[in-house]
């Protein structure tokens, strides 16, 4: 079943156990993309070619967790998603800057 | 007639151990204990087999990838640059080595705080040990007067 776009999707919430480690937000901000990127009907090698990457291979570094999205490209990667610039780079930063995230946004306002 | 069997180079799928040791050996420095450097590996979606070095606790981000597309090996920093890219892994491990960040940057450091510390006790602590020495020259025939 395909999502509405710009509705629920910025919705998923890291889950609230104990505080997960960096590596453990990576990954799940890699399922959060990787969903994304399967609403938006793209596969890994689509998204690197309209992102001008020669290799697809950087995308799934980044849905497996390992690296994060480069801030340079992430307006274009929301783009290409579909999804609005700053609330995707909004949601990112929840996963990679957690503690930023809530002094910027405070943590009833996710 | 005997037929000599041929090593097939894999093309996708999960790391040949053959592969590995390569990768582990070529990044042995950069993993030495003290390092805190750990590798995983993860696959694509299409099934190609993805090499990750990792940096150190508590972060642990991807430092260097290599993957295995069609035979040909990709070398991709952290930030997905593209490093370098060959059908021999060999290779390939080698500027993997060479594009590690370097311990030698932390040893230039260890030896400008050296030589700091070092200017920091001659300009101050030298010129009290010499005055100390003088006093002593000044002092030690009075005493053995005394004495």
């Amino acid at each position: 079943m395909k999502r509405a776009k710009h509705q629920d999707v910025f919705t998923e919430r890291p889950p609230v156990k104990a505080a997960p480690d960096a590596k453990q937000l990576r990954k799940l901000a890699g399922d959060w993309l990787k969903l994304r990127r399967a609403d938006a009907e793209m596969s890994q090698a689509d998204l690197a070619a309209r992102l001008g990457l020669k290799y697809y291979t950087f995308i799934s570094q980044v849905e497996n967790g390992f690296s994060r999205v480069p801030t340079e490209i992430m307006g274009a990667w929301a783009r290409e998603l579909g999804l609005e610039q700053a609330a995707f780079a909004r949601h990112l930063l929840m996963y990679y800057e957690p503690e930023l995230h809530r002094l910027l946004f405070g943590a009833e306002n996710k | 007639m005997s037929v000599v069997a041929f090593e097939r180079k894999q093309d996708s799928g999960e790391w040949s151990e053959k592969e590995l040791k390569t990768l582990v050996a070529g990044l042995g420095a950069a993993m030495a204990p003290g390092t805190g450097r750990e590798w995983e590996t993860g696959m694509t979606e299409k099934g190609d087999a993805q090499f990750y070095l990792l940096g150190p606790l508590p972060d642990q981000a991807c430092e260097l990838c290599v993957s295995r597309i069609s035979g040909r090996y990709i070398l991709e920093d952290g930030s997905g640059r593209l490093l370098f890219e060959h059908r021999n892994l060999d290779l390939v491990a080698l500027h993997a080595k060479a594009a590690v960040p370097s311990t030698s940057w932390l040893m230039v450091r260890a030896i400008t705080l050296y030589c700091a510390v070092r200017n920091t006790f001659h300009e101050k602590f030298e010129p009290l040990l010499v005055e100390g020495e003088e006093l002593f020259v000044q002092f030690v025939p009075q005493l053995a007067a005394f004495a």
